[in-house]
Order: C-alpha cells, then structure tokens, then sequence
C-alpha cells in the first residue's frame, strides 16, 4: 500500500529525463500507467466483505510521527476516485496538451499530486496526514500557475496558496492539540479517546482549527474564493484538483473527524450551516458566470457545499447520501470539465456569451454534456445517478432534530438546487443550441478528436451504470465508507421510486421553478449582475492581501526609519522601563550603608570634578574644548583607579586616554565643528528623560548590587595561590597571563582584527583615490 | 563611597546616552568614550573600594584590594580602546563619503 | 582529550593569523581557507560524535580549576552549534571565491571571516560569562572589519549604525557582568548558576538578569530592540550577510538560551512570560517587516526577526517539548537563513538588482536557482517534511502544553505570512514571461550553487531524517532543564 501511494513520487523523479529523451511520444502515455496499475490495485478490494487494513513504516517513531496507512471504506472510495480519474484526465490531457508544452513539469506536478492525495486519505497518522496535506497545496499551486506568464494564473495560484496554507497550518494547530489532549498521533486511537477529547477545554478551538483546515479545502464559503480563480489551469488540472478530488480532501476531513465530533452540538450547527450557505450561494453564483470553467467552478463549490451539510446533519441517511454523491459529483462533474475543456480546444473559447448551436457540429460532445448536466441538475430520470443522490439528500434535510436551523434547511436546499437546475440548464442549452455565431469564435468547431473523448465517455457511462443498477456499487462499496464515517449507517437498498413523498416533491419544485427560471432567464438578468455586487468576497481578500502589503511597509517605515536616535531611544526606553519595572515587580532595590569605603575630600572633590565635566561634554560647542572636558573625565577615571589601589590599570587607562585623545585630536581635526544642538525643546526634554532615567536605573542596580554581596568572591583564592601557583606577585598580572590568559589572548585578538578592519578602511580609501 | 562612585558612573551614563542621541557624530563619538568610562567605573566599584592595599602580593600583608575587577576592567580597556579607534576611523570616512556629520541626513532609503 | 575543547576556536584563529599574511595572494588564500574551514568542520564532527558518546567536555584552562581559571565546556548544546557553525563556514568559504568581489577580497576578507567563526564558536563553548563578552567581543570586530569591506557610502552609514547600536549593548554587558559579580561574586557560568540557586534568584538578581537579557536581546535582534539589523545585514556581500544571518543573531539567541536555561531559572513566572510576550512580538513585526519591502535582501533580513521569535518561545515555554523544539529550530534557522542569503545574494547578481519590482520571468534562464528557492521557501516557513516543521511541531506543542494557545495562533499565522514573503520573491521574481526583464544578458552562476545545495540538502536531511537527530536535541533539552547537571559537571561535586 504504500509502495502505492509513493509510487507516482517515485515515477516523478524519471520523468523530466523521459520528455527530454522521447521527444515526439507524449511523456503522457508514459504517465498513464501509473493511476491505472494503482487503480487496479485497489479495485480489487472492493467487496461486501471487505475489511479495514492498516500498514504501517515507521518514519519518526520517537516524535510518533510515522507512516501509518489505514485502509478502510472511506479512504478506498477516495483512493478509487484519485486513481480512476487519474488515470482518465491523464489520458484526456494526452490530447488536449500539446507536445510543445513543457509536459515534463505537468506530469511531475501532477504525479506529485497523486502521491499527495493518494497520502492525504491513506494516513492514520495526523502529522504524516498533514504532510500530504501540504503536498497537495503546493502541487496545486504549481498546476494552477502552470502557464506561469498569465498575470491571472500567477494571481489565482498565489491567492489558492494562500488560503489552503492558511487553512493547512490551522489544522495543523488543532492536531497538535489533538495529539496533546490525547498522546497519540493516531486518527483510528483518538476516537476510541473520544470522550477525552469531548471533555476537553479546547475542545472548541479544536473544532474550529480542524474546519477551518476542511473549509478552506474544500472551498466552502467564505473560503470559497479561490476555487474560480483556480481555473486558470490546464483543464484536466481543473477536472482532477480542482473538482474530483482536491477539493473533497476538506470532505474527506470532516468524515474522517465525525465519529469524534459529530455528537458536538457545534460540529452539526456549523458544518449544516457553512455546507448549506455554500450549496445557495455557489449555484447562485454559478448563474451570473459566463465563463464555463467558472460556472463549473462556482457549480463544484455548491455540491461541495451539499456534500458538507450532510456531513453536518451526521445522520444515517445524510451520511450515506453525502458518501454516494462524492461518487457521483466525481462522474459527472469530471465528465463537464472535460467537455468544457473540449470545447475550449476546439472552439478557442469558453465564454458562454459566443458560443451557441454547437449540438450539430460536434454532437458527441453534446450527447456528453447532456448525461453531465441532467445528472448535475437531478433531473429525475432513472439512468442519471445524479438524481438518486439529491433525492436522498432532500430526504436527509427532513427529519432532522427540531432547531431553528434545521427548520429551515429543507428550504435552503431546495432553493440552491433549483440554482444548481438553472446554470446545469443554460450550460447546456447556451453551449448547444441558440444561434449559431461561428463567425465569434476564434477557430472554427469541429468535434474532438476520439482520443479526447474516451475519458468523458468512461465518466458518462459511469453516470449511467450507478444510475441503472446502483447495486452495483452499494453494499460492496459505499456501505462500508459510509460506515467508516457513522458506524450505524445500515444497509437500504437504493431506489428510483420512493412513492409520493416529501423528497419527491422537492424534486418536482426543483425542476419547476428551475424550468421557469431558466424560460424567463432574460428577466433575471439585472438580477443576477447587481447582486451580491459589492458584497464579493473577492474584494476582502484583494483589499486584505493589498492592505497587509501597505499597511506593513507603512508600520515597518515608521520605526525604521533609519534613524540611530529613534532606533537607541527605542532600544534605551524599552530597556529602561522592562528592567525597572522588574526591578519593582521582584522587590529589587537594597541599599547598605555597612562595608563601605570612607569618604574623603580628596575623593570627592575628584568625583565632582569629573560630574562637571561630563556634564560639560553636553554642553560644549567647541572642538579642542570638548576633547578637554572629555580627557578630564578620563584622566579623572586613572585618578579613582590611583587612589583605590589599582596601579595597573590606572596606568594602562593613562596610556589609553593618552592615545584616545591623540586619535581624538585627529579626527576632529577632520570632522566638521561641533555646532550648537538645534533640537526642539521637547526632543532635548525626551532625551534627556531617557539619559537620565538610564543613567538612575545603573546606578540603583550597582548599589542594590553591592548592597547585596552574599557571598565570598574568588578572588579570595587568586591572592592565595598567585604566587604559589601562578609564580607571580602582582596577582592583577597573574590573573590576566594565567588564570583568565585566554581572555588577554582575545583581547590581543580584539585589537588585531580592529587594526585589519581600519587597514581595510584606509586602504579602500586610497584605492578608490586611485580610480 | 561606593555609592557616590555609582551614582558618578550612572551620571556618565546618562551624559554619555545624552550625546549619543545627538545628531552630530561627533558628540555620538564623546558619548561611546563616556559610556566606557562608566561601565569601567562600574566594575571597579561592584569589587571592594579601598579595604586593602594594591593586589601585589608583599609580606606581611594580608589586606588587599579585589584584584578580579582589576583584571576585567584591564581587558574591558584594551577592547573598548580597539573599538573607538575603528568608531573613529569609520566616523571620520562616513563624514567623508557621505559629505555630513549629521545622522539624521544618514538614513537611507529603501532600495540601496 | 578535553584538550578537544580548545580546537574549534584554536583553528579558526590560527588559520585567520596565516591568512593575514597571504593576504595579497587571493587564489591561496581562498585555497587555504577552504582547506581550513573543511579542517574545522573534520574537527568540530569529531567533537560532536566524542561529546555525544562520552559526554561533555571541560577544559579548564592553564589548569586553573573552576571556578577560577576559564573554563571551556564542549556540551551537547555546544557542540551542536559548533558543529553547525562549522557547516555554514564550509559553504560560506567555498561560496565565497565565486561571487565576483575579487576586489574586496584582499581587503583581509578571509582573516576576517576566520576570526569571526572564532568568536562564535568560543562564544559557544566559553563557560565563562567574562569570556563570553570577550568573544562576543571577538565576534562583533571581525563583523564591523567585514561589514565595511568595499567602503560604499551606504555600507559606511549602516555600518556606522550597526557598530554604535553594538558597542552600547558591549558596554551594558560588563556593565552587567560587574553587577553580578558584586552580588555573587563569580564570573564562571556554573559557579554564578550555583549561587543564584543557593539564594533563589532574590533581590536584585532578576533585575540584573534582565539587564543581561536586554543585552543577548538586542545581539540576537528580538522585538523590540532589532532596529539595527535589516539594514545593516543587506549592505555587506552576500557571503557576510549571511555569516550576520546565519550566527550573528544566534549567538545572542544562544547566550539567552543557556543563561536563562541554567542562571535564572527561578522566577520564570516574571522572566519566561516576558519572553513569551517578545516571542509573539517578534513574530508579527519582523514578518510585517518582511511584507513591508519589495528589496529581496530585506525580505530575507527581516525574516531572522520572526525565527528568533520562536526560538525564544521555547526558551520561555521552557518544557521538554518546547526547548527541544527551540534547538531544533535554532540548528534549523542557522541553516536555512544562510542558505537564504547565499541564494537571494544569486538572485541578486544575476537580476543586477534586489528590487522585486524590476524583475520577473528569471525561471527561463535560471530554473535550477528558481526550484532552491521554491524548497527553501517551505523550509524556511515550516512545511513538512522539512527541518523547519520538526521544530515548529515541538514549540508549538510545547506551548500548547503549557497553555499558550495565542502564542500558538500567532505562531501559525506567521509561518503562513513568511510563506507569503518569500513566495512572493518567486512569484515576481521568477515567474512571467521570458522578456519580462528586457534585453537579458545571462551571467555565469559557477561554483555558486554547490554550497547552496548542500545547506538545503542539510535542511532537507533534518527534516525527512528527524529520527536521528530528534532524540540528541530531546536529550539536550532535558540536559538544559536540569542545571545541576551543567553545575556539577563543572565544578565537579
């Protein structure tokens, strides 16, 4: 199994040298084989007996992060599902793109994409889940930004980036705090954890993350957005990624979580909810389109949105039908983006306004759509599978436990299928029938060329088997995926007649209302333009991305302003307020009067003088003045060091301050003269606050400091062996050559490498005189 | 004493943070000199003031001054010497390649 | 053989003080410098493997015992970095020769560059918190010697900049060292650690360890004190950028780490919230700082701020989980960050411009140099399989552990913005037609890419091959959660 789903990685790696070595065979039938032979594989476990199986290859054991795969119902419909239409779209995009394309990157991305996928429904493990997870984004993003030189392909893959990433990282942080809460990476053993989980605290925030994981996947509103925009890629992307299976990933989530959820109150109000809005406004939504990639775009969101709610009502009967309709969208779904893509290729357009009167000219493409859209639509007729999920669907709204909302989804589901009824009418219609205007058209129609129309043709008939004998794939197949994800589901037999009941007559106002609306289109028009207008939420998302860049740069350019006084103040205030307000916070500040040296004039008088002085530093206007001010606070510093007993450094300070100063002199020499200080009296005033502040907050931590001497220093032992170990009398000396000999052998280093750095400064200058 | 030794030192810090919020370069480069005349201050007065003689080992002594911060402040000298030197090379070339002295004209822009 | 400890700084420093005398000579002395930065790395791994297998290494130097003398530990944590120090000066040394600045090169480059993996690597092993700023001190000369090299007027003014913001951060460093000397009277790390304990951290001890905080804080450029790095890290070449990138900003995040994993450890309701708090900061201002800009270089300086971010979280988390994550994190950081600014030092070259604006459709000349940077984009933000994602998995479950469920919200979101912000460079960048940028004249990308390769193969290998590094970084944590062990092994009680 895994071997399976590693596969098309594996073949991915070979490819980029296939399609440079065979040039003029397609590196498609090359890519082929590869969905095929796995959906042979897992064909075979389709049966009435079947029984989950688990596999598993450790990969981080020690974070529990490890390849367990876990076949069970659920993942084989959906394994079923990537590899058939994999394999299918593979074939159909040997004919729809051309040889000159780069095919190499194409086939890797969409490789890529299987293994991803493959993984995304196959991992028991959440991080490993979240790993394909992710894959499937990027894959995603490539393919969308294929013809990358299109500005609406770079802008549609980044804005489905964005947004699928957003929603991958927030499941992310819901199963992090699942694998917390419970202390297990496994899906299959967090629900025997359920009530753990259901008594969490976080069991909220858990809920929300993982939604938002799902919603934004499966492009539900208001996440929705970037599916549309995903249309710019290739068509068979669109048919694959984009509407059969991808997209069902955030399905596949919230059916893998529903035995863990679905007794929260909140999981059912908000899958219900999101699922049902999503189903009205996408079918609404899909009428104004002109597009017919967008209106199957905006069509996808619906169903996505009708499969969610089921999920949401978390019944029996819901959960069957939201299984049964995966299936079935992936049918005839697929089957129109195929045919869309054909009458792209062969008419050099898709906008719905142009064509018209096509049913003649490529008829079999007709007959086509007509089984995609009528399944679409659930007219009810006894060979469009379609019809059999939607009636079971508007069953599923009905009986559902009395709240203000599910008084209400009956309604609601029935007004986004008439919706769903009118855009799969005039998609038909608008396409082949109506007046002919060829001379619009950028090529001119003819029908497709065969090999472009077996994969429809496969989906179709597909459309038609489950419609005819839905037996077929019922207890062997759905039952068991519709019990991985409700253990109560029992086995009903599906049927075309119910009798007269309630579903029935949803039907029927369905295709009414829907036929009435589709008659007095030209009515409606103004209607469908105007609303929702500004409400798009296309517009959030442009303002927000667009804001995010300005807002940034306008919030970054305000404190980096390349200012080193706005940069020391901040760096200083900050400083100065944190450290002394935990200096208050922990009850900082001692101060002792004991152990202290005396105080003598001497002393004193040298401290003033030094006070005054570096007051004066402020102060002075004057070059040679201020380097004067400035040699008597150092020379001062030698003197303390004098009358405190520390020779050594006196001297070495006298030595220093003697050189800085010469070097001082020197450079002032150069540098323009000191002019009086032209600051605002309110900058000196903040200045001066900081500096003083600053200045308070060390001096209160030196006394406190020394005020709180608890233990004995080491120095102690310096004086006692520095002759008898270190051989030396002055035990300043010794401690720097010996006991701390490493320090004085960086300093020396210190004092190298500046003299390297000014040696390169100097040297630039001249070379650059020289220039 | 000690006290009145911190309460210098904090005074050239605060002078020293003074100049550095200066335009001119020039006084930022008197307020990096204060400012190590500070910390060196500091460390001097964290070890004891005068309750010995110099740390030069002689008989019969057995009252000294704490050597250790000697030691650093003697390190922490040498380092701050080295880095005013460059700070001083580097003040006097930016002034030169860039025809001011004043950081506020020093900003830059974006894209450079 | 804990003579061993004294290698990964020895080297480095004799190898620098060789090359200031080939300094003329260029072929030798990229020659030599890759001979000895490989000599270093061969050094650094077998002090990795010797640590690991029996444990750290101490050497007391001049034989002075601990406290008193100097003492160099080679821990765990230590050689780790070390070794990864050693990784980054390999690729920066064979990068280096190729990115057509001969003229800066007989500037003292390779002296330079040597010197400064000296003090990183000593700065990384010292057990000395005097010595520590005397290598910090090491380090940050040799980065104000490389940041000037060319002598531009901007890099003159940033320089300037980055030189003052440092040398006030120096000063309050021994300033703080005094401090906690007169209180503890030690300057060696365990000894200080020993003795706070023994007080409990009363008094005045967390104001200084605060002050020492701000210190580490503004080298490792954490909210609200990284105003300098932007753009004093874009100035320099891209093999000094980075260098900053890669182990300037992680030597203050060290220093952090190992301070506030083994001194300060007992008023963590104070010390480690606050470090929560910056944590969350950083994150969102240094990954607004990313979004803010169209220069590529900024893109990749401002996004050190948000990865700092999150490897103080850990340190504020402080739980097994979440210090293991910052480790592995840091290891990662290091990596990637300079993997990135080799890279976008390419995109720079061969666009002739860091302007984002001006470019476009580069994908049609250079598809391999578009692929590393789409990787290192995802590396970078944490997706999985990569290194970045075992690090933000252990934080942010860490964090979540402990309660923290805002830090981890914030988390998450910037991982999604720093996804934006590097995308964004391949998007504009690489993406569009072949005529995008006009008449394109082609430029050799020789000997450029190799070491990018191997910094993201690295990054890869961390990531996909968790297994054998997770358990190493989880026994450090655990080493770091316990100081006795640090302190005893030290003093040797």
């Amino acid at each position: 199994m895994i071997f399976a789903v590693l596969i098309p990685l594996l073949i991915a790696c070979f490819i980029p040298f296939i399609s440079k070595i065979k040039h003029k065979i397609h590196t498609g039938y090359f890519v082929f084989f590869v969905p095929f032979l796995i959906f042979l594989y897992f064909i075979q476990f389709i049966g009435e007996g079947f029984n989950p199986i688990r596999q598993t290859v450790n990969w981080i054991p020690s974070l529990g992060i490890n390849f367990d795969f876990y076949l069970d119902g659920l993942s084989l419909l959906f394994v079923l599902l990537i590899s058939g239409i994999g394999a299918l779209v593979v074939l159909y995009s040997i004919f729809y793109l051309d040889n000159q394309e780069r095919l190499g990157h194409f086939y890797v991305y969409l490789l890529m994409f299987m293994t991803a996928m493959l993984g995304v429904v196959l991992s028991d493990n959440i991080f490993v889940l979240y790993t394909f997870w992710e894959l499937t984004s990027i894959s995603s993003f490539l393919l969308i930004g294929y013809w990358h030189f299109k500005e609406r392909s770079r802008y549609g893959a980044l804005k489905s980036m964005i947004i699928t990433i957003f929603g991958g990282l927030s499941m992310f942080g819901g199963f992090i705090l699942l694998s917390v809460i419970t202390g297990t990476t496994s899906i299959q053993e967090m629900i025997t954890q359920t009530d753990v989980i259901l008594a969490s605290d976080y069991l909220p925030l858990i809920l929300g993350f993982i939604l938002l994981g799902a919603f934004t996947k499966s492009a539900q509103f208001p996440f929705h957005i970037w599916l549309p925009d995903a249309m710019e890629a290739p068509t068979p992307v669109s048919a694959y990624l984009h509407s059969a299976t991808m997209v069902k990933a955030g399905i596949f989530l919230v059916a893998r979580f529903s035995p863990i959820f679905s007794t929260y109150e909140w999981f059912f109000i908000i899958v219900s909810l999101v699922g049902i809005i999503t189903l009205c406004w996408g079918s609404y939504m899909a009428v104004r389109q002109t597009d017919l990639k967008a209106i199957l775009a905006f069509s996808t969101i619906s169903q996505l949105g009708m499969i969610m709610a089921m999920l949401g009502f978390g019944t029996q009967a819901a959960v069957f039908a939201a299984v049964f309709h995966i299936l079935n969208h992936a049918t005839f779904k697929g089957s129109l983006f195929m045919v869309a893509g054909i009458i792209d290729h062969e008419t050099g357009t898709r906008d719905i306004r142009k064509l018209g009167g096509l049913l003649t000219l490529m008829p079999m493409t007709a007959t086509l759509a007509l089984f995609g859209t009528f399944s679409m639509a659930g007219v009810p007729l006894p060979f469009l599978n379609g019809f059999y999920s939607k009636e079971l669907f508007f069953g599923s709204t009905l009986g559902l436990e009395a709240n203000a909302l599910s008084q209400a989804i009956p309604y609601l589901a029935v007004l986004g299928s008439i919706f769903t009824f009118v855009y799969s009418m005039y998609f038909f219609f608008g396409v082949f029938t109506g007046p002919k205007q060829f001379k619009l058209l950028p090529k001119k129609p003819h029908e497709a060329p065969i090999g472009m129309l077996i994969s429809p043709i496969v989906l179709v008939i597909g459309v038609v088997v489950i419609g005819l004998f839905p037996s077929l794939v019922n207890a062997p197949f759905l039952l068991h995926a519709a019990e991985a994800v409700n253990s109560a589901v029992e086995f009903e037999q599906i049927s075309f007649w119910h009798g007269f009941k309630t579903p029935l007559f949803m039907s029927l106002a369905v295709v009414g209302i829907g036929t009435l609306l589709v008659l007095t289109r030209k009515k409606w028009n103004s209607v469908y333009t105007v609303l929702p207008g500004k409400l798009s939420f296309n517009k959030v998302y442009d303002k927000l991305l667009e804001k995010i860049d300005t807002y940034s740069a306008n919030i970054t350019n305000y404190y980096m302003n390349g200012s080193l006084k706005t940069y020391m103040s901040l760096i200083l205030g900050t400083t100065l307020v944190v450290t002394f307000s935990f200096m208050l916070l922990t009850d900082g500040f001692t101060m002792k009067f004991d152990n202290l040296a005396d105080i003598t004039i001497l002393e004193l008088s040298v401290v003033l003088i030094m006070i005054i002085a570096a007051i004066a530093t402020v102060f002075m206007n004057h070059n040679v003045a201020a380097i004067l001010v400035l040699g008597v606070v150092g020379f001062g510093v030698a003197i303390l060091f004098v009358i405190y007993r520390a020779p050594d450094i006196a001297l070495t300070q006298l030595v220093v301050e003697t050189i800085s100063v010469a070097l001082f002199l020197l450079c002032f020499y150069h540098l323009p003269k000191l002019k009086k200080s032209t600051d605002s009296a309110r900058t000196k005033l903040v200045n001066a606050t900081i500096a003083v502040g600053f200045g308070a907050l060390m001096t209160v931590i030196g006394i406190s400091a020394h005020s709180s001497n608890w233990f004995d220093s080491i120095s102690e032992y310096f004086l006692e062996t520095s002759y008898t170990l270190g051989g030396g009398d002055n035990v300043v000396n010794v401690i720097l050559v010996d006991m701390r000999g490493l320090d004085t052998l960086f300093e020396i280093a210190v004092l190298g490498i500046a003299a390297l750095a000014i040696i390169g400064l100097i040297k630039h200058k001249k070379k650059k005189g020289a220039e | 004493m000690e006290i009145i030794i911190s309460v210098l030192a904090g005074i050239l810090f605060a002078t020293a943070i003074y100049n550095i919020l200066q335009k001119q370069l020039l006084r930022i480069v008197i307020g990096t000199a204060l400012l190590s005349h500070g910390a060196h201050l500091f460390i001097f007065t964290m070890g004891k003031l005068k309750t010995g003689q110099p740390p030069v080992l002689t008989e019969g002594v057995t009252d000294y001054t704490d050597p250790l911060p000697q030691a650093l402040i003697l390190t922490s000298i040498v380092i701050s010497f080295g880095v005013t030197s460059l700070l001083l090379v580097l003040a006097y070339r930016t002034t030169k390649e860039n025809n001011t002295d004043n950081m506020e004209q020093l900003r830059g822009g974006e894209n450079e | 053989m804990s003579n061993l400890a004294v290698l990964p700084i020895i080297i480095p420093l004799i190898s620098a003080i060789i090359l200031i005398f080939f300094n003329s000579k260029v072929t030798i002395s990229r020659g030599l410098t890759k001979l000895f930065s490989l000599i270093s790395l061969g050094v650094a791994g077998y002090i990795f493997w010797y640590v690991l297998e029996n444990g750290t290494i101490i050497l007391e130097t001049g034989g002075w015992a601990a406290p008193y003398g100097i003492i160099l530990v080679v821990d765990s944590l230590a050689a780790i970095l070390v070794l990864t120090t050693n990784i980054i000066a390999v690729a920066c040394a064979f990068y280096a020769p190729h990115t057509g600045l001969q003229k800066r090169e007989n500037f003292y480059f390779y002296p330079l560059f040597l010197f400064l993996i000296t003090g990183v690597s000593g700065a990384f092993i010292t057990g000395d918190l005097f010595n520590l700023f005397v290598f910090f001190e090491v380090l940050l000369m040799a980065s104000y010697g490389l940041i000037v090299l060319g002598g531009d007027k901007v890099q003159l003014r940033e320089s300037l900049k980055y030189l003052l913001i440092n040398l006030f951060s120096s000063m309050l460093f021994v300033t703080a060292i005094a401090f906690l000397y007169a209180v503890v009277g030690t300057v060696n790390m365990a000894h200080i650690a020993e003795r706070v304990q023994e007080v409990e951290q009363q008094g005045i001890l967390t104001a200084i360890g605060i002050l020492l905080f701000f210190v580490f804080a503004t080298k490792a450029a954490l909210f609200p004190l990284y105003y300098w790095l932007p753009k004093s890290y874009v100035v320099p070449n891209p093999v000094v950028s980075a260098l900053f990138g890669a182990l300037l900003t992680k030597v203050g995040i060290y220093s952090i780490l190992r301070v506030f994993s083994l001194i300060f450890v007992y008023n963590i309701e104070l010390t480690h919230e606050l470090f929560i708090w910056i944590a969350g900061l950083s994150m969102i201002f240094g990954v607004i700082g990313a979004l803010s800009t169209n220069n590529i270089k900024l893109i990749i300086a401002y996004n050190i701020i948000p990865a700092i971010g999150f490897i103080i979280l850990g340190i504020g988390v402080l739980n097994q989980d979440a210090l293991s994550g910052s480790i592995y994190y840091l290891v990662h950081d290091m990596i990637i960050k300079s993997a990135l600014f080799l890279l976008v030092g390419v995109v720079a070259y061969v666009a002739g411009t860091s302007d984002l604006r001006k470019m476009g459709g580069l994908i049609h000349y250079y598809p391999f140099l578009g692929w590393m940077l789409f990787v290192a984009a995802f590396v970078l933000a944490g997706i999985p399989p990569f290194s970045g994602f075992i690090g933000k998995l252990l934080l942010l479950k860490g964090a979540f552990a402990d309660g923290e469920v805002v830090i981890v919200i914030i988390g998450l979101l910037t991982s999604l913005l720093i996804l934006y912000s590097i995308m964004k460079i391949f998007i504009n960048g690489f993406w569009g037609d072949k005529d995008t940028m006009g008449e394109f004249k082609k430029k050799s990308t020789k000997g450029l890419y190799t070491p990018i390769v191997f910094l993201l193969a690295l990054s890869v290998i961390l990531g996909v091959g968790a297994e054998y590094f997770y358990p190493i970084v989880d026994s450090v944590a655990a080493y770091l959660l316990d100081p006795d062990i640090y302190i005893d092994s030290v003093l040797k009680e």
